[in-house]
């Protein structure tokens, strides 16, 4: 319907023919003048209409947004007051800060292997398999450490 | 006798090929420009990945040469290899994929753990539109008010797919506009910045961000898709592909496709876009008065932009209260030159408190600005395109 109006209308018609007439790129350079009035009332009807328009879908993903969160929360909230515990929404938010130190420190933790050393330290015996084929297998170090 | 006529004749018809017996003013001016272009990007570093491609296309765009001679050698020659490279700018090709790469690369989290910074993106489209009512003002038909106006979104795939299907005759100084301005946006914006706040405000610390769970980051880009694109069917190409890009990205699966939109393609992309539009500024087709005022026209809607995002922060702090309030710096970031105004907003914000890290808080408005401008296209298309 909406459409239908702004097609319809008389002065951005007229400024689609005259578009036509004076579409050479230079004519309209001899007509540059800034005139309130070339705008127009359906000039001023887009330009409203459309900052609207994206307020308004901009706004209907922030109204998503801010709700989605209490959404996904909703199943941990039902255990938690099932629980005896009751929680507001802004406890369940962890700060951005907050989780990139708890990551930071389970990294070390897990990348911190002197802790966790493999405590049992035995003198493997190396197979050295008798060949004449590899004889010079007795002249060569081979390494214990096998991974 | 006559050996000497015939190289003497050959000699004049291989000098009217050449450069020097075709430069013009304008041709020099252009080359001039484009060694400009090549040296911001490369010694001031300002956005190199644009100026550098473009500034050289300016060059290859501006080596005068016989016109018309059926060489088939100029971008606007049909047939030649540079007017098919430039079908992708001219049919709105490249913006897709382009914001196919964007989305692969975008971290939507800032804006999801703080989305009422959404508005901040919102607010900032109304360069788009106030420019538009000037350029209407000026003369210009509705159709081509609108390409120019949607210079202020500060994003040059969408002011070039816009431009492309609206006022297809604009589109080399539409999108050098665009681009000169997102390269140029560390020079154009602090001043507006200072200008509109006080270092009281400037210093104003923002509550780190909330961690966001990777069911919201998958759920955003589908969601985000389905609401903006049923609002502004218009935008569907660009916004399709953008929160295409960034499931690929969140969904975890697809790392293979995310990392070829978000390196290989999105590089092929800009280089294929960058020189095309770089040759465009052919002189003979370029240096009009109208580009001369499409770029005048192209800075008062960025900086208009810049100003409306800035605004609304500080309006939106009448409403907030304690930790809630918003640096207002980050409204300008609203403006969708992604991640330059971001990291305009970070380096003030240093400047003024060495410890204030905004970087992530003027993200949200910023990506958020992408989807605005794209929004702003789709409409601007479904109103105007049946007028055309």
């Amino acid at each position: 319907m909406f459409y239908d109006t702004i097609q319809n209308s008389d002065s951005l018609k007229a400024a689609a023919d005259s578009a036509g007439a004076e579409n050479s790129l230079a004519g309209l350079a001899n007509n540059l003048t800034f005139d309130i009035s070339k705008i127009g009332t359906d000039g001023i009807i887009i330009s409203v209409i459309g900052y609207v328009i994206v307020f308004m879908a901009l706004l209907t993903l922030f109204f998503f947004i801010k709700n989605l969160t209490k959404l996904l929360h909703l199943n941990l909230r039902k255990k938690l007051s099932a629980q005896g515990r009751q929680v507001e929404q802004k406890d369940l938010d962890i700060p951005g800060e907050i989780a990139a130190a708890i990551s930071t420190a389970i990294t070390l933790h897990y990348q911190e292997v002197h802790d966790f050393e493999n405590t049992i330290v035995t003198i493997k015996k190396v197979q050295k398999p008798y060949s004449p084929w590899s004889s010079k297998i007795y002249g060569l170090r081979q390494t214990p450490l096998r991974k | 006798m006559e050996i000497l006529q015939q190289l003497a004749e050959s000699f004049t018809t291989f000098f009217q090929y050449t450069g020097f017996a075709n430069i013009t003013i304008g041709h020099a001016i252009m080359i001039v420009i484009g060694l400009v272009f090549i040296y911001l990007g490369i010694a001031k570093e300002y956005e190199p990945l644009l100026l550098v491609p473009i500034g050289f296309g300016i060059l290859v765009g501006n080596i005068p040469f016989f016109e018309n001679a059926g060489l088939q050698l100029g971008i606007y020659e049909e047939g030649s290899v540079l007017n098919y490279l430039y079908y992708g700018v001219t049919k709105g090709i490249y913006p897709p994929l382009i914001f196919l790469g964007i989305g692969a690369m975008t971290d939507f989290s800032a804006l999801l753990s703080n989305p009422k910074l959404m508005l901040l993106g919102a607010a900032a489209q109304v360069g788009i539109f106030l420019t538009f009512i000037a350029a209407l003002a000026l003369g210009f038909p509705a159709e081509h008010a609108a390409a120019i106006g949607i210079i202020g979104g500060a994003d040059g795939p969408t002011a070039i797919f816009l431009s492309s299907k609206l006022a297809p005759e604009l589109i080399g100084a539409i999108a050098i506009a665009a681009y000169s301005y997102m390269a140029l946006v560390p020079v154009i914006q602090p001043p507006i910045i200072n200008l509109l706040t006080s270092p009281e405000e400037r210093k104003m610390k923002m509550k780190p961000p909330r961690s966001v769970s990777r069911l919201e980051k998958i759920l955003f880009p589908i969601v985000g898709l389905l609401l903006t694109t049923f609002i502004s069917p218009g935008g569907l190409p660009l916004l399709g592909m953008l929160f295409f890009g960034n499931l690929l990205k969140e969904s975890g699966v697809t790392r293979r496709l995310a990392d070829t939109s978000s390196k290989a393609l999105i590089d092929i992309v800009t280089l294929l876009l960058g020189l095309t539009v770089g040759a465009s500024t052919q002189a003979t087709t370029f240096l009009t008065p109208q580009s001369i005022l499409i770029f005048v026209l192209g800075a008062v809607s960025f900086a208009i932009a810049t100003a409306g995002g800035i605004l609304f922060a500080k309006f939106m702090n009448l409403f907030l209260k304690g930790d809630n309030k918003l640096n207002p710096m980050i409204g300008a970031a609203g403006v969708s030159a992604v991640p330059d105004s971001a990291r305009v907003v970070q380096h003030l914000g240093l400047k003024d408190d060495p410890s204030n890290h905004l970087l992530m808080h003027a993200m949200a408005p910023n990506v958020s600005g992408v989807i605005g401008s794209a929004v702003a296209a789709g409409i601007l298309l479904s109103l105007l395109m049946r007028v055309v």
